[in-house]
């Protein structure tokens, strides 16, 4: 037995956290060494369906987070998929209101 | 910290799909996680590679929430998780197959002794069910064998799961040994003894 070493909170990612380009500061690293953890967004370009299956998942995990109380923020609040994510949320009346800066 | 790739000049060269839990442990059940959010020790090391991240949806968080008590597969197979695996999975084999049509390596990383996200082992057992006292160390019943979403997965890549390689980091496993699994998963990143590796 270890105990819960989760943090409960939770950034959603754009892929370019995951991605970074060379020279780029690691913002993944940042965010891993202040505790969160993170979702990833769909990469940008994918065809809409392959995107809204992503997103719709990802909807359906991040619920369950939300509604148990976990801290959620937004890393990339003004990206454009992460606002069809908070869309998708919206219809089901939840919504991510925070917003994380490494 | 800046990125720098290390080993790999070309990020396309080798695509990752991580479980999601090495992303984020709070998918894992209470007394599950490792740690308290990213496995630096596995992004350190994918970044070292120069490898595309791809993290894939956790089954399991989604299914049975974040008050799961942890599980073996039988508790988990039915005919609804298996669909939900599918509709989960369909869209990960389609990038998967996206990235194989690129000429990218593809590598995907699961948990060995996740009922879900097993790779080489898994756990199972019969008499798993009712009351929820099994502890989880010493009797957790790790058996060879994938989880249920990693089963599903490469059964939707069909043919093209030739191309794929697939390996646990046992994370889930009472004796987790991080040095050697990370080794492995280096050796594994790394394309050795694959041939199509460049």
């Amino acid at each position: 037995m270890r105990g819960d070493g989760r943090s409960r909170r939770v950034a959603v990612v754009p892929d370019a956290y995951l991605n970074p380009a060379v020279g780029v500061a690691d913002r993944l690293a940042a965010l891993a060494e202040a505790g969160w953890g993170v979702m990833a967004l769909p990469q940008p370009g994918l065809p809409s369906d392959l995107e809204g299956a992503m997103l719709a998942g990802l909807a359906d995990q991040l619920a369950t987070l939300l509604d148990d109380g976990y801290e959620v923020a937004l890393a990339a609040p003004d990206d454009p998929i992460s606002r069809r994510l908070n869309d998708l949320l919206g219809a089901d009346g939840r919504r991510i209101r925070d917003t994380v800066t490494p | 910290m800046r990125i720098a790739r290390t080993v790999g000049d070309d990020p396309a060269v080798v695509v990752c799909y991580l479980a999601h839990c090495l992303l984020n442990a709070n998918a894992k059940v209470d007394e599950g996680a490792r740690c308290a959010g990213v496995s630096l020790p596995v992004l350190s090391l994918l970044r070292a590679h120069g490898a595309t991240i791809r993290q894939m949806p956790c089954p399991e968080l989604g299914f049975g929430g974040t008050r799961r008590f942890w599980a073996v597969r039988e508790q988990y197979d039915t005919p609804a998780y298996r669909a939900h695996c599918r509709r989960l999975a369909e869209p990960v084999a389609a990038q998967v197959r996206a990235d194989l049509a690129a000429g990218a390596r593809v590598v995907i990383i699961g948990i060995d002794g996740s009922p879900s996200m097993g790779v080489e082992l898994t756990a199972a057992d019969d008499s798993w069910g009712g009351r929820p006292d099994k502890p989880r160390d010493e009797d957790y019943p790790v058996t060879p064998g994938a989880g249920l979403f990693t089963e599903t997965l490469l059964g939707l890549l069909g043919e093209d799961v030739q191309a794929v390689r697939a390996v646990g980091i046992g994370q889930d496993l009472f004796d987790y040994d991080e040095e050697r699994e990370l080794a492995k998963l280096g050796r594994t990143v790394a394309g050795e003894g694959d041939p199509d590796a460049r």
